[in-house]
């Protein structure tokens, strides 16, 4: 049996599109799994905070997560809903203003008005993305103000945030090279021989002229402007060892020739005589100004996921997200705090305690998740009672065991304040890890779902009870926890 | 192309889903019976040999973050270890029953129970225990405190309680609680009286 000549191209369109439709997505899904393990990062300032978001390879371009782009900037509500990812970002003290995308599509519609992205949106496992270069104009649009984006050196600023430096050369012997910036700043540096390199990671140093400035001088003969893969360097080029030293509160770094190393003695020299004058003493180095910090600990990242909370929410995007709210909370109480992982980066129980001793917090929080139970469970360490000097040397095992009382004092007040806000929660001792190697006052906390809705366990009011609940029990105790020295 | 390939393109695409639909209900069938088999093994292990003995159980929930205690007859042979496994089946047998509260992985055993000296059990699991448990600091939590107390209360002369995952230490059960110390009975008791 025949069939016309439109029939049988009919036929042959239905086969194609059948084809297209089951193999595209396939096609795609593996396209972004396959790219997905060599994220990069981008940088983001902004004039409350520094931090680092993934960025997601699709076919050769970059993209960036919405929640992970400004979920440190305010409050947001995003939720996908089939073809449609409905975003509302809320900066502090601000309107809630509504965006929405479509996934495959670019066409978006930012705060009211419509918008047309450089290339189509993307879903991933829940997660909306947008493509890197339309971060800038996104982030401009909801938060009201500019935002710059470097595109090649992967670093975005956000309002008047960048630091400007200027180069100034003092010939002598030897000569200095005056380093200034408009605000003050904490580069790594590197000196190899007649070179030093500021590295600068957390700082929005960006060049203020020519990137290359060359010297006709006998020892510095350069200094160049970089930035590339987040960060940003001034080169030193000399002829000879180049030191570093800071100067000014930090606004200005003054780079001149290292000092030659001291000649080694041959023989014992003969014993010199006694100064007929007091010599100078050298004055003892001033200590450093007690400090009292929270470090937060978000557990798992990278391959160790956590729980599942659902297929699609895993634990470990559940607890950063908490982390960067109870940061913010605590901040906006007047305590510093920081992160042990900022990024979805895999981190060992080991490595957390080294980290965590090495820092010396007044307080050691851990954040975890779980789909089981209500409410929320805080955790102080299941150790027996010691009698150890929390100065002393302290066993690696049962280093926590000489904070027990402190830790219980910080677990009950945030308690006490879960309590406040009708909260349903649980305090008890767990055997946690790494909390026994934690030689500081230390609590756990694990979140469950509020209700019986498991998804809400990551709902941004939720998140925000439970992060304020958290910050005023430590701002409720922190004049028992003892401000350690760096 | 002629109607033939049409139809045959068609009949190919109904048995493409059709056989989609087998696999996903076989899988789910899969997962069924090795759950059940687990529970008549783990049920009908212990009767072998010796006599039926009412044992306290402290049995977890994960719902209300709580152990209870309760009552089960077990059969339990005379040898101390061999009593100790016995009693631990029991519970794990509990947890895999379906509408389990407090559920852990399908196809959980223990394997073996050592005594170091009198005081000390060593319980070695299987990996289903551990690969399968569910993961969260009071989930896990509320498996060790129920492993150790339920030994406790099985034989009191059990004050110290460690678990290996298939013979080997593991750091944690899944995640969260830790596996490499010993637990106190005495630790542990003092919890127990928090979650009841």
């Amino acid at each position: 049996m025949r069939l016309s000549r439109r029939t049988s191209q009919l036929a042959l369109v239905l086969t194609a599109v059948l084809t297209l439709l089951i193999a595209a997505p396939l096609a795609r899904q593996a396209a972004v799994q396959a790219q997905s393990s060599n994220q990069n990062q981008l940088t983001v300032y902004s004039p409350q905070t520094t931090y680092s978001v993934p960025l997601l390879d699709v076919n050769g371009q970059s993209y960036v997560g919405l929640v992970d782009l400004f979920e440190p900037l305010g409050t947001i509500d995003a939720r996908a809903d089939g073809k449609k990812y409905k975003f509302r970002f809320t900066a502090p003290g601000g309107r809630p203003l509504e965006s929405q995308f479509n996934e495959g599509k670019d066409k978006s519609k930012v705060r009211g008005e419509n918008y047309k992205l450089p290339a189509n949106f993307v879903i991933q496992t829940g997660r909306g993305y947008v493509p890197l270069s339309a971060a800038s104009v996104v982030l401009g649009k909801l938060l009201g103000t500019d935002a710059q984006l470097h595109p090649a050196a992967r670093r975005l600023f956000i309002g008047n945030v960048p630091i400007r430096y200027t180069l100034e050369l003092r010939p002598g012997n030897p000569s200095h090279l005056l380093v200034a910036f408009s605000s003050p700043v904490n580069p790594s540096i590197a000196t190899e021989p007649g070179r030093v390199r500021l590295t600068f990671r957390r700082e929005p140093v960006v060049s203020s002229g020519a990137d290359t400035v060359p010297y006709s001088d006998p020892l510095i003969t350069g200094a160049t402007f970089s930035e590339h893969d987040g960060l940003a360097e001034v080169d030193v080029t000399g002829t000879a060892p180049l030191m570093a030293n800071f100067a000014d509160g930090g606004k200005t770094i003054i780079i001149t020739g290292a000092p030659p190393p001291p000649p080694v003695p041959q023989e014992a020299p003969p014993p010199a005589p006694p100064p007929t004058a007091p010599a100078a003493q050298p004055q003892p180095k001033a200590p450093a100004a007690p400090r009292f910090l929270v470090l937060i600990d978000p557990a798992h990242g990278g391959n160790d996921i956590g729980a599942a909370i659902t297929p699609d929410l895993p634990e470990k995007d559940v607890v950063l997200a908490l982390a960067r709210r109870l940061q913010h909370e605590l901040a906006s109480r007047g305590i510093a705090a920081g992160l042990m992982r900022n990024s979805d980066v895999a981190i060992s129980l080991d490595q957390r305690a080294t980290a965590a001793n090495a820092t010396r917090p007044a307080l050691y929080i851990a954040l975890h998740a779980a789909n089981t139970g209500r409410g929320v469970h805080v955790f102080t360490s299941l150790l027996p009672a010691a009698n150890l000097s929390p100065g002393g040397f302290l066993p690696w095992d049962t280093a926590q065991a000489a904070f027990l009382d402190l830790s219980g004092s910080v677990a009950g007040s945030v308690a006490a304040e879960l309590e406040s806000r009708k909260l349903p929660n649980t305090t008890l001792p767990a055997p946690l890890r790494p909390m026994n190697n934690v030689a500081a006052p230390a609590i756990g906390v694990e979140i469950a779902p509020p209700g019986d809705i498991v998804e809400e366990i990551a709902s941004a009011p939720y998140l925000q009870q439970v992060a304020q609940s958290i910050a005023a029990g430590v701002a409720a105790v922190r004049s028992k926890l003892p401000e350690v020295r760096p | 192309m002629t109607r033939r390939i049409v139809i045959i393109f068609a009949v190919l695409v109904v048995i493409a889903f059709g056989l989609a639909y087998y696999a996903v209900q076989l899988k789910k069938k899969v997962a069924r019976d090795e759950q059940l088999a687990a529970q008549q093994a783990l049920a009908s292990a212990p009767a072998a040999n010796g006599t039926p003995t009412p044992v306290t159980l402290y049995l977890a929930s994960d719902s209300d973050g709580t152990l209870r205690r309760t009552q089960l007859s077990v059969a339990l042979p005379p040898e101390r270890t061999e009593r100790a496994r016995a009693v631990l089946r029991a519970l794990f047998g509990q947890y895999l029953q379906s509408g389990s509260p407090h559920p852990i992985g399908a196809g959980a055993d223990v394997r073996d129970v050592y005594l170091l000296g009198d005081d000390t059990a060593i319980v070695d699991t299987n990996s289903a225990f551990a690969n399968a448990h569910p993961s969260g600091v009071l989930t896990e939590e509320l498996t060790v405190a129920s492993i150790v107390a339920t030994l406790n209360a099985a034989d009191s002369q059990i004050q110290r309680v460690k678990i290996l995952v298939n013979g080997q230490e593991r750091e944690t059960l899944a995640g969260h609680a830790d596996l490499h110390r010993f637990y106190e009975a005495g630790n542990i008791g003092a919890v127990v009286k928090d979650l009841q």
